[in-house]
C-alpha cells in the first residue's frame, strides 16, 4: 500500500524549493501590501514540512 | 490580478502530483469495494484529513472569507458551534451503527433499518444534490478564475473536470480520500500566509478590534437580540437551527462526509476519524475566515500618502454598485501575494475546488452503484459488473456535474431554487436518524412519513414567512430579520414535525422484531467500549479534549 507520507512529502519539499529559489533570485519581488520577503520563508517553511512528511515515511519502513 | 511563469509551474506541478498519486493507486482497485469504499483499509491519520477536506470546496474558502468580511468572527459559529458537536456526536455515538452494520452508504442503512422506500428517496435526492453541487462549485470556481486571471470560462471548467475524473476514475474513493489529504496540505499552506500577513498588516487582532463595530468581534455577546448583530439570528434560532439540526444533518447523516470515516481501516479508527478531525477543523476560522475579517480593518486604513491599502471588492446589481463580497478572498491575495506564492495561493483555491467536487463524484458514483442501480436496475449481477458500472458512473457524475454548471451559468434562479429544495429534503433528516438509531419502537412507516411531512414543515415554513423578500408566497404569518435566521428556523420546524410524525406513526405501527435489528440500534447493539486500550487513545477522551478547546475559543471569542 502506498504511503502518502511519500508522495506528499515530495510535494511540498518541491514545492518549497521552487518559491524558495524564487525567494533567493528574487529578494526584493513585493506584493503592494508586503514588505517582507514572503517567498523565503513561505518557501522554507514549506521545504521542512515536506522534509519532515518524508523522514516519518523513512522512520516507518525502517520499523 | 497577473500570473508569472513561476506561479503557471506550480499549478503544473500541483496536477502532476494529484493524477500520480490516482495513477499510483490504481493497481488496487479489482473489486468494486476498492473502487467504490477503499476496501476499508486506510489509515486513520489520512481518513481524518480527508473528512474536513472533503467539506472545504472553493465554494466554502471563498464563501468563508466573504462571510468573514460580511459578518465578522460571528462567522466562526459555522465552526465552533455549527461543526464541532455535530462531528463530535457522530465519532462517538452513530459510527458504531454506521461502521459496525456493514452498510455501505448511507441509504442503505436506511434500508437495513427500515425499508426500501426510505432509502430509495434519500438514494435519489442525495445523488441529485451531490450533482449539482458539484456543478454549482464548479460554476464559481470557473466564474472567479474568469473574473481574477481572464481565464476562459470553458477552459477553467473542463479541464478541472477532466482532471478529478482523471484521479477519481484510476484510484478511485482511496485516489480521491488520498488527494483530499495532499489538498488539505495545500489549502493552508496557500492559505494560512494570507491570514498571517493581513492581519499583521492590519496591526493584529487588537489593530482589528480597534477599527471593527463591536459586534464584527465578538461571536456571542451581540447574540441577545437579533438586531443588534450584523447576521440578524437571534441565541435560539442559531443554536437549535445551526447549532443543533442543521449542521447535525449534515456531519451525521450527509454520506460525503460519513463515507471517509466508513473508509477507515477498523471500528475503533472509524470512530477517531471525526474525533481527529475535528482537532484541524476548529482552527480552520484563523486560515479561512481571518483574512475576510482584516480584509475590512484594511480598507478602513491608508498609507503614508493618504491612499487607501485595500478596497472592498464591488459589483454591480440591479444598477447599484454593492459590495461584491466573494471576491474579497482573490483580491486579499493579489495585494499580498507576490510572484511564487501567488501560485501556491492559487494552487490552494484550484485544491480546495478538487477536494470538494472529488468528495461529490466518489459519494455519487457509490450511491449510484449500490443503492439506485443494485438494488432497482440490475440485482444480481458478479460483482466485476458492479466495478464496471461503478467506474461509468463516475464519468457520468462529471458529465453531469459539467453539465449543471452550464446550467448554472445559464439559469442562475433555477439553482437557487434547487439548493432551497435540497434544503427542504436534508432539514428533517437527522430526525429520521435520531429515532433510528436510538429508538428501537421506530417504525419504517413512521421514519418515512415523518421524513416526508417534515420536508413539508420546511417548505410550508419558508412559504408562510418572508426574510428579505424571500419565501412568503403562500402569505406572510411572520417576518424573519435575515435569511439566515429563516433558514435556521425553516430547519427547527422540519425536525420538529419530523420528529412528531415519525414518533405518532411508529406507535400505532407494528414495529420490527428485536432480533432483526442487531447492530442497527442503539441497546441491541454490542458497543465494544474498548476495552484494553490505553484511557488516552480512546474516543471518549478524544471527544473530551476536543469538547475543551472548542469551549476555550467560544470564550476566548465571545
Amino acid at each position: 500500500m502506498l504511503d502518502l507520507r511519500v508522495p506528499s512529502g515530495w510535494f511540498f519539499v518541491i514545492l518549497g524549493a521552487i518559491v524558495l529559489v524564487v525567494g533567493l533570485v528574487q529578494p526584493d519581488l513585493r506584493a503592494p501590501l508586503t514588505d517582507v520577503n514572503v517567498n523565503l520563508y513561505s518557501g522554507v517553511s514549506m521545504l521542512v514540512f515536506g522534509g519532515f512528511l518524508l523522514l516519518m515515511a523513512r522512520r516507518a519502513l525502517k520499523k | 490580478m497577473k500570473l508569472a511563469a513561476v506561479d503557471y509551474v506550480i499549478l503544473a506541478v500541483y496536477f502532476a502530483f494529484v493524477i500520480g498519486i490516482g495513477w499510483m493507486l490504481r493497481k488496487k482497485v479489482s473489486t468494486s469495494g476498492d473502487f467504490l469504499l477503499s476496501g476499508r483499509s486506510i489509515p486513520v491519520w489520512i481518513t481524518s484529513l480527508a473528512f474536513i477536506a472533503a467539506n472545504l470546496g472553493a465554494q466554502e474558502l471563498i464563501g468563508m472569507a466573504a462571510s468573514g468580511a460580511k459578518y465578522g468572527i460571528m462567522t466562526a459559529h459555522f465552526y465552533w458551534v455549527g461543526a464541532i458537536p455535530a462531528i463530535l456526536f457522530m465519532g462517538l455515538f452513530m459510527m458504531p451503527f454506521y461502521y459496525g452494520s456493514k452498510a455501505r452508504s448511507v441509504p442503505e442503512y436506511l434500508k437495513m433499518r427500515f425499508d426500501e422506500k426510505t432509502r430509495g428517496f434519500n438514494a435519489l435526492t442525495f445523488a441529485v444534490m451531490t450533482v449539482f453541487s458539484s456543478g454549482i462549485s464548479m460554476y464559481a470556481l470557473g466564474l472567479l478564475l474568469h473574473l481574477v486571471l481572464g481565464w476562459d470560462f470553458n477552459l477553467c471548467v473542463l479541464a478541472s473536470a477532466a482532471i478529478v475524473l482523471a484521479y477519481t476514475y484510476l484510484g478511485g474513493l482511496t485516489s480521491a480520500i488520498y488527494n483530499e489529504v495532499l489538498q488539505f496540505f495545500l489549502i493552508v499552506a496557500g492559505f494560512a500566509p494570507l491570514a498571517i500577513l493581513a492581519c499583521d498588516r492590519a496591526g493584529g487582532w487588537e489593530g482589528i478590534k480597534s477599527r471593527l463595530p463591536a459586534n464584527m468581534v465578538h461571536s456571542w455577546h451581540y447574540m441577545g437580540h437579533a438586531s443588534e448583530n450584523p447576521m440578524g439570528v437571534e441565541i435560539f434560532g442559531m443554536m437549535a437551527g445551526l447549532g443543533f439540526v442543521l449542521s447535525f444533518g449534515y456531519w451525521c447523516t450527509n454520506f460525503l462526509v460519513v463515507q471517509r470515516a466508513m473508509a477507515a481501516e477498523n471500528m475503533s479508527a472509524a470512530r477517531r476519524t471525526p474525533l481527529i478531525g475535528a482537532i484541524p477543523k476548529m482552527f480552520l476560522p484563523f486560515v479561512v475566515i481571518l483574512p475576510g475579517i482584516a480584509a475590512v480593518a484594511l480598507a478602513k486604513m491608508t498609507g503614508p500618502g493618504g491612499e487607501h491599502l485595500y478596497d472592498l471588492p464591488m459589483k454591480l446589481s440591479g444598477g447599484a454598485n454593492v459590495k461584491d463580497y466573494d471576491q474579497v478572498l482573490t483580491t486579499l491575495m493579489a495585494r499580498f501575494y507576490p510572484a511564487g506564492l501567488l501560485g501556491v495561493g492559487l494552487t490552494g483555491l484550484m485544491a480546495s475546488f478538487m477536494s470538494g467536487m472529488a468528495g461529490n463524484v466518489t459519494a455519487f458514483n457509490t450511491v449510484f452503484t449500490y443503492d439506485i442501480y443494485q438494488s432497482y436496475i440490475k440485482k444480481d449481477a458478479p460483482d466485476s459488473h458492479y466495478l464496471m458500472v461503478g467506474k461509468m458512473t463516475t464519468i457520468v457524475g462529471v458529465i453531469l456535474s459539467i453539465g449543471a454548471a452550464y446550467v448554472a451559468r445559464r439559469y442562475n434562479n433555477i439553482m437557487d431554487l434547487l439548493q432551497l429544495v435540497f434544503g427542504f429534503v436534508n432539514a428533517p433528516l437527522f430526525g429520521t436518524f435520531l429515532l433510528g438509531m436510538f429508538w428501537k419502537r421506530t417504525t419504517a412507516h413512521g421514519a418515512f412519513f415523518g421524513l416526508i411531512s417534515g420536508t413539508g414543515a420546511a417548505f410550508a415554513t419558508w412559504g408562510l414567512t418572508l426574510a428579505e423578500g424571500k419565501g412568503g408566497i403562500f402569505g406572510d404569518i411572520y417576518t424573519f430579520p435575515s435569511t439566515m435566521a429563516q433558514n435556521f428556523w425553516v430547519a427547527i420546524m422540519a425536525f420538529v414535525t419530523c420528529i412528531v410524525v415519525t414518533t405518532v406513526v411508529s406507535m400505532v405501527t407494528t414495529p420490527r422484531t428485536d432480533r432483526d435489528m442487531e447492530g442497527l440500534v442503539y441497546g441491541l447493539t454490542k458497543i465494544r467500549h474498548d476495552e484494553g486500550v490505553v484511557w488516552y487513545k480512546r474516543p471518549a477522551t478524544l471527544a473530551v479534549v476536543v469538547l475543551i478547546l472548542v469551549i476555550l475559543l467560544n470564550i476566548w471569542f465571545a
